[in-house]
């Protein structure tokens, strides 16, 4: 481990520090998700028109009126805007316009459903991706760090959408082994699980490998071998813990993207979680429930990072006590 | 050692003899599912907020029922359903005599009062009723979101209502199983209107009980011979037998349909063995899936054209001769052939052979005449000036590709067309720049005329509207075409109106019907519907 100021945390000051730096992160964090919620808002409000797209263009041109009317539709812009902002500040995050129940309520009714893929797929991605992405760069050059890079080349660029489908054509299709879609049993989770997996490792492999040859060519790993200490260890105590930095970042977006992550393995298989919802809700422009979903996945997104920025000071003191300093 | 006693041989025949009944019981039936790219838009299985025709195949003629249905074994005509017979009273008033054991999902049977609630303020027309004073006014006093407010009818619902019955002044019960609709001005297409999406009946005291419009709407109590028993919104629709069903037992013991949006997941759920029928199929996909012996392609034209429709406030427009060369430019029979593989039809006009005496069988569309296209557009001094067509990615199906087919052969006859891709419709109709040109297709409700070409191009169509084309003429036309009760009169009339937006003043032009197709294996005993609606009532299952 390179050397560090060792200034403890536990101090008043230290704590102050963090508390300051928390508040700030939270305050960016509100900040960020006000902008997506306006940037969406301004987007969906401008680019269709939701009576027409859920009443259908052929609707009777006094139901569409009546439609626009009762969702204030044919209000400013601006006037619409300061409802609907001022409806979240207390806590509304309005309603569907396609079916009238409370956006949240429908979306919470999704989230399971997602998690349900998005979770398991994610320890696929973590428990196939970093130890791939160790033992590469642990065997540089070896034939199995080649097997391992062209897997993660593969599985990095392939689309989810044509390994979902290929997947399906296989197992379902030729096979018979498994359900091409639907959500009726954990059977029918295997697919998707492991289309939005295998990406996700890819990714991790790369990152995970990459990062480690860059700590092991570092001198104080040459300095902790020359100490004496197992291969093993040196690997262990000094080479992970510095490279896990890099791939904590990683983690923190896929963590971040539980929630919406899984969009387009979602509609390959006719999976009822969040993502479907989102398509549907987007193509007919139902305001609230797009924004909800926004909203919730602004605020995750953000909540990973923040985990993920509090993270690094816990694995790298360098960075806290830089922090206790730029405070100071 | 078990110890046989004379008590434990009782006990234990007594519940063999409980348990036999199961046995019996067994349902043997076999359960369908049906693989959709959308169950409602609306999340609602009411069609009065449902008026799409991916509504009309979940309901028809699995859930609803109306008075008067259509022959989806043949060729569409008006069948009894609800009603056992009717009869004109005079112009303004039809008597229907109501079938007699009806039950209801809830168990309840089917009486004139159900009738008449189901035409009435509470579940159709709102607080202000189908009064005259309400007719022709867009937004309504009592406007309220669905979903919160208990039993107030979302404001689109009374809307269509009035849409479907703008004359309707009352129903009245004249005894237990009969009833009478009259309107306040003679109606000749009454019992058409009757026949309509959205004219069904409901049980009162269910629609009373619910808790609230929303509640009412996803889980419905009709008549029809399967009732919901699950609904998931943008997921799935489970519907079990309605045992009690009125047109004897329902043939499945289990109806799902569950939405897979992606064309290609649902061809794979078909082949794979998860879906019984796979639907709304693109033409393009049809020859793969016979490749498999197994797998067929049912498929057939259904009450909907494809149109290219035209605004004449475009300058270069303005000129019908201009839009009469359109007309003459394309060649219709090719399009059908290359894109549809000869699926379907190019139709008699905007018509349809349910029209019955009403239809103009000796009408075509104009005749694919590229010289006599290059003649009108030389009559009318036109000198290749830019014409825009707006144009969405694929909301019709083949719509980008039909697209491209027709502005080549405008350009053959030297039209100069030029295709502007749009997200939506409010952008197709967009009035900040010059529209001239975009798709649309139109429907046929009912077997009358009144309602397509007066409901889609009359004085309140969308066409007129939206403000792209308008005609003296024809607004004086459709109001005759709508209360005349004059047959030889009211075809006359009809004539003229294929005339005037056909060919003198074109504000459209038909280019082929419309069709539907479905997959299934060839060995499901299954006949498809010249409609989106699929029948699985008992004589159209396993025969």
């Amino acid at each position: 481990m390179p050397p560090t100021d060792r200034t403890p945390v536990s101090t008043g000051k230290g704590r102050r520090d963090m508390i300051r730096f928390i508040a700030i992160r939270l305050l960016r964090s509100l900040l960020t998700i006000a902008l997506v919620v306006t940037f969406a808002f301004v987007v969906l409000r401008l680019s269709g028109d939701p009576a027409m797209l859920i009443m259908s263009v052929d609707a009777p041109p006094e139901a569409i009126a009546a439609f626009r009317r009762s969702w204030g539709l044919d209000e400013p812009l601006w006037t619409q805007y300061l409802k609907y902002f001022g409806a979240i500040l207390h806590g509304d995050l309005g309603r569907s316009m396609r079916d009238g129940r409370d956006a949240i309520v429908l979306v919470a009714e999704r989230i399971p459903a997602t998690l349900a893929l998005t979770i398991p797929a994610l320890l696929i991605k973590l428990g196939i991706g970093i130890p791939a992405g160790v033992h590469a760069a642990l065997h540089r050059d070896s034939w199995s760090d080649r097997l391992v890079m062209l897997a993660a080349v593969a599985g990095f660029t392939v689309p989810s959408f044509v390994l979902g489908l290929l997947l399906v054509l296989i197992f379902a299709v030729q096979l018979g082994w498994l359900p091409s879609g639907g959500q009726e049993s954990w059977r029918h989770a295997i697919l998707p699980v492991i289309t939005l997996g295998v990406g996700g490792a890819a990714v991790l492999a790369r990152f995970t490998r990459s990062a480690t040859l860059e700590v092991l060519g570092q001198l104080y790993i040459r300095t902790a071998s020359a100490k004496g200490l197992s291969w093993g260890r040196v690997v262990r105590s000094h080479a992970l813990p510095n490279a896990a930095i890099p791939t904590v970042t990683i983690v923190g977006f896929m963590v971040g993207s539980l929630i919406a992550g899984a969009v387009v393995v979602e509609s390959v298989f006719s999976w009822p979680g969040v993502g479907r919802l989102l398509v549907v809700a987007v193509a007919n422009r139902d305001l609230a429930v797009v924004q909800c979903i926004l909203l919730l996945v602004a605020a995750t997104m953000v909540t990973a990072n923040l985990i993920v920025d509090l993270l690094y000071g816990f694995l790298d003191p360098r960075l806290r006590s830089a922090r206790s300093a730029g405070a100071g | 050692m078990t110890i046989l006693t004379r008590r434990g041989i009782l006990a234990a025949g007594a519940a063999l003899g409980l348990a036999r009944p199961s046995i019996v019981r067994a349902d043997d039936r076999p359960a369908v599912t049906v693989a959709v790219q959308k169950i409602s838009n609306t999340n609602t299985l009411e069609p009065l907020r449902e008026q799409s025709n991916v509504g009309e195949r979940v309901f028809h003629t699995s859930l609803w029922e109306g008075l008067i249905g259509r022959n989806y074994q043949g060729a569409l005509e008006s069948v009894p359903v609800l009603a056992t017979a009717w009869r004109r009273i005079d112009e303004r008033t039809v008597e229907f005599t109501l079938r007699q054991g009806v039950k209801f999902h809830d168990g309840e049977t089917m009486t004139a009062e159900d009738v008449a609630f189901s035409f009435g303020a509470e579940r159709m027309f709102g607080p202000e009723g189908a009064k005259p004073e309400a007719q022709g006014r867009t937004l309504f006093t009592a406007e309220t979101n669905p979903g919160r407010a208990g039993k107030d009818l979302p404001p689109e619902v009374p809307a269509v209502a009035r849409r479907m019955l703008p004359s309707l002044e009352k129903v009245e019960i004249v005894d237990k199983y009969t009833v009478r609709f009259v309107n306040r001005t003679p109606d000749v297409v009454l019992e058409g209107r009757l026949s309509r999406l959205g004219t069904e009946v409901i049980s009162r005291r269910a629609f009373e009980a619910a808790g609230s419009w929303l509640e009412w709407s996803r889980r419905p109590v009709t008549t029809g011979p399967y009732k919901v028993k699950e609904f998931r919104a943008d997921s799935m629709l489970i519907l079990e037998p309605h045992e009690a069903y009125w047109g004897g037992r329902p043939p499945l013991r289990e109806l799902r349909f569950v939405e897979v949006s992606e064309v290609s997941s649902r061809i794979n759920g078909l082949l794979s063995g998860q879906y019984t029928f796979a639907t709304d199929l693109p033409p393009d996909q049809i020859a793969g899936i016979e490749k498999n012996p197994a797998f067929e392609v049912r498929g057939s034209t259904i009450l909907n054209h494809r149109l290219t429709v035209f605004d004449k406030n475009h300058p270069q427009l303005a000129n019908p001769l201009v839009r009469r060369a359109f007309t003459h430019a394309i060649d219709r029979t090719a399009i059908v052939e290359a894109l549809w593989g000869g699926r379907t039809v190019v139709p008699k006009g905007l018509q349809w052979d349910f029209y019955g005496p009403m239809q103009h069988a000796d009408w075509t569309v104009p005749k694919f005449d590229p010289t006599e296209a290059r003649r009108l557009l030389k009559e009318a001094g036109y000198k290749g000036d830019p014409i825009p067509y707006r144009l969405l990615n694929n909301y019709y199906t083949n719509q980008v590709s039909t697209a491209q087919v027709l502005v080549k052969m405008w350009k053959a006859v030297g039209l100069n067309v030029q295709i502007e891709m749009k997200e939506n419709w409010q952008q197709i109709f967009d009035r900040n720049s010059p529209r001239a040109v975009r798709d649309w297709s139109n429907s046929a409700a009912f077997n009358d005329p009144v309602s397509s070409l007066v409901n889609q191009h009359g004085p309140n169509g969308q066409q007129q509207q939206v403000g792209e084309w308008t005609n003296e003429e024809m607004n004086r036309l459709s109001v005759e075409l709508e209360n005349s009760t004059d047959l030889a009169r009211r075809r006359v009339v009809f004539r003229r109106l294929l005339e005037i937006c056909e060919r003198e003043d074109p504000a459209y032009t038909v280019l082929h019907q419309n069709a539907t197709f479905t997959a299934k294996r060839r060995d499901t005993r299954w006949k498809d519907a010249p409609a989106f609606a699929m029948d699985f009532r008992a004589h159209n299952w396993g025969g």
